[in-house]
């Protein structure tokens, strides 16, 4: 159990690219951070410099109290999980896992002990004696995890581990992962670019993009206050709808213009921008699908266009476009309509839509970054 | 009706194909096995005379008259036992030493980043161009004043074949590349040295390359005789078996030595065969598996 300590961590490759631009976090005991963002934006490279896998430009890094930019990533005290499992190929299950043991010259019943402990945890104990070519991408995945498991380190990194899985199995192993961390209780830095992943698993989450971190912050603060366009787009699914729109102040009370339709900005979101006294003018309206609704009759609306109707079971993905030709998402529960209404959601019917004023967000055209937080 | 000439039409292209594959490989296989036949000949030749007890000289037909382990007996009494173990001494000890040299080169180039890797591989890439013949002026001057000629041309030429075998690291190295590096990285997380790395892990996964490594150091000065017959330069003390069983074919000596020649011929063959016949599954995949990256 340990806390992991990064301050002004940077990564420079010979080829003078800055992967990672001073990095700072600090991860608590028992802590379960995830690194998340889009390919290329430096969180596997700042996972595998915790790893002592790759060298560090500059800063310093500490596993629990002790700084340990020089040592080797034997001596950090910790296990990794890799994408690709990377498993050895000529050894069994068994010697896989019982690998970092034997070269701790471990002795063989203790060794043993280990090894079949993890292999019950994880519901591996009928392929201890089988090599990973004969296991299927699930298995194989626990086993990475049991090898990492047995070495009972401070600190367990896994890098993007279920990646290459498939959806169903990545769900299953993703409860799976849950479960692990309540048995381990350690300290857990996770990658990944899947940010249901993030979400689900992470006590905070780190939102990265070329290099930079964007926002630190737990799963409901990174998706209810994002601090920036980029965070508010890459947080949720589908995306946050963003436009282009007027923000007006009458009265001491705000209001937004989108498509040339006055809506109030109501409840905590208005107080917000009253005690931020946030000037009017130009701004990006962010307006998640959940909260943009079909308008009921007589309401303030806007007129859109559907295009495409994408049934996802419980919900509707409704992909719109506006007179000016703006794309939205609306996400309609299929619950709140009837048969023949669901039936009427074809390509080119006209609908009504209207924003949740409460749940808007607000960003500054310029620098993107959110106005009420 | 459409229905029906269908498939009878895409029946008898399938017909045809197959008739046309039986035929082609029919001819590939007849090319082979004359082409086998031409191949074995002369080793037929040389076993069957190496049995000929009724002459010593060559003569005008391939099957002996009479039959014996003569001149293999005869062997032994000259010098060819010590060309034999000069030989062996010499291939096996460039093989385990130039085996450990190439595939440590390997690893290292394959697995390690860093300033001039890039112009060495390239440097030694132009140097193995140029023939080795060319040093073997300069070579020899060299090991005659080091004494490791004529008797003591054994350790010289170890030496020679020894010094230049880093630069035989393009086919290993592409084997390695092969091997994905999250493997190494697994194994250092697990606490393993790079040294653990290469043989606990990429060596056993590179059986195919490490075997086609060692049959190849090993070849290579079991079977030479140019830089073998200059660096020992007439001593036969310190001559290896092609060398010496040669001088067993100058004009005056062939009509006493030649079946004797055969003999030897048959002897030095049979470990190579043997190796061969062994590894030949590991060799083919060490060519291809290093062909692929290489």
């Amino acid at each position: 159990m340990a806390s992991v300590k990064l301050t002004k961590v940077k990564k420079v490759y010979d080829n003078k690219v800055v992967a990672v631009h001073d990095f700072d976090l600090d991860i608590k005991d028992k802590e379960f951070v995830v690194f998340v963002g889009p390919s290329g934006c430096g969180k596997s490279t700042t996972l595998r410099m915790v790893a002592g896998l790759e060298e560090i430009s500059d800063g310093t890094i500490e596993i629990d109290g002790e700084v340990v930019n020089d040592l080797q990533p034997k001596d950090r005290g910790i296990a990794m999980v890799f994408q690709n499992y990377a498993l050895y190929p000529h050894m069994t299950v068994y010697d896989n896992i019982a690998f970092s043991l034997r070269l701790q010259k471990m002795p063989e019943d203790q060794i043993y002990e280990r090894v079949t402990n993890a292999a019950e945890i994880l519901g591996i104990t009928d392929y201890l004696m089988r090599k990973p070519r004969a296991l299927s991408g699930g298995q194989r995945q626990r086993v990475a995890i049991g090898r990492a498991m047995v070495r009972e380190s401070k600190v367990f990194l896994m890098d993007e581990p279920l990646s290459n899985l498939d959806a169903k199995l990545r769900n299953q192993m993703r409860a799976e992962i849950i479960l692990l961390r309540q048995k381990l209780n350690t300290t857990f830095i996770y990658v990944t670019h899947d940010q249901t992943e993030a979400m689900t698993l992470g006590d905070r989450i780190v939102i990265m993009k070329d290099g930079y971190i964007m926002q630190v912050g737990t799963p409901t603060e990174v998706f209810e206050r994002p601090a920036n366009l980029f965070v508010a787009e890459f947080i949720g699914a589908p995306k946050m709808n963003i436009m282009k729109t007027e923000l007006l102040k009458e009265n001491g009370k705000y209001y937004v213009k989108p498509f040339g339709v006055k809506l109030p900005v109501d409840g905590e979101k208005g107080e917000l921008l009253a005690k931020k006294n946030v000037p009017a003018g130009e701004i990006l309206l962010g307006a998640r699908p959940e909260h943009i609704r079909l308008a009921k009759p007589g309401e303030t609306s806007i007129p859109v266009t559907l295009e495409v109707n994408e049934m996802m079971g419980s919900e509707l993905h409704l992909h719109v476009y506006t007179e000016d030709g703006t794309r939205l998402i609306v996400r309609v529960p299929t619950i709140d309509l009837t048969a023949a209404e669901r039936e009427n959601l074809v390509q080119g019917h006209k609908l009504n839509i209207t924003f949740e004023g409460k749940v808007m967000h607000f960003f500054d055209e310029e620098n993107q970054t959110n106005l009420i937080y | 009706m459409k229905n029906e000439t269908a498939p009878a039409g895409s029946l008898k292209r399938h017909m045809g194909l197959k008739a046309s594959n039986t035929i082609s490989n029919t001819i590939i296989y007849i090319l082979l096995v004359i082409m086998s036949i031409v191949w074995l000949i002369p080793f037929i030749c040389i076993v069957l005379q190496s049995f000929r007890v009724e002459s010593t000289w060559q003569v005008g037909y391939v099957i002996p008259k009479q039959w014996g382990w003569k001149n293999y007996i005869d062997l032994w009494h000259t010098d060819f036992k010590k060309w034999y173990l000069n030989t062996l001494i010499i291939a096996l000890v460039t093989a385990v030493i130039q085996t450990v040299i190439v595939l440590c080169m390997s690893y290292t180039l394959s697995r390690f980043r860093f300033k001039l890797r890039k112009p060495l591989m390239q440097f030694m890439l132009i140097l193995g161009m140029f023939p080795g013949m060319l040093t073997m002026i300069i070579l020899y001057r060299v090991l005659k004043d080091l004494g490791l000629t004529q008797a003591n041309a054994v350790p010289g030429l170890i030496l020679v074949y020894v010094a230049s075998s880093g630069m035989g690291y393009y086919v290993s190295k592409g084997f390695f590349d092969t091997i994905p590096k999250s493997l190494d990285e697994a194994a250092r997380v697990d606490g393993a040295t790079r040294a653990q790395v290469l043989y606990k892990i990429i060596l056993p996964l590179a059986k195919p390359i490490v075997i086609y490594t060692i049959l190849t150091a090993f070849m290579a000065p079991w079977g030479d005789f140019v830089f073998a017959r200059y660096i020992s330069f007439g001593t036969s003390a310190g001559m290896n078996v092609a060398v010496g069983m040669y001088n067993w074919l100058n004009l005056d000596q062939i009509g006493q030595c030649y079946t004797r020649f055969c003999a030897g011929g048959v002897i030095v063959a049979i470990p190579v065969t043997i190796l061969f016949m062994c590894l030949q599954k590991y060799y083919v995949e060490g060519v291809t598996g290093g062909a692929v990256k290489g």
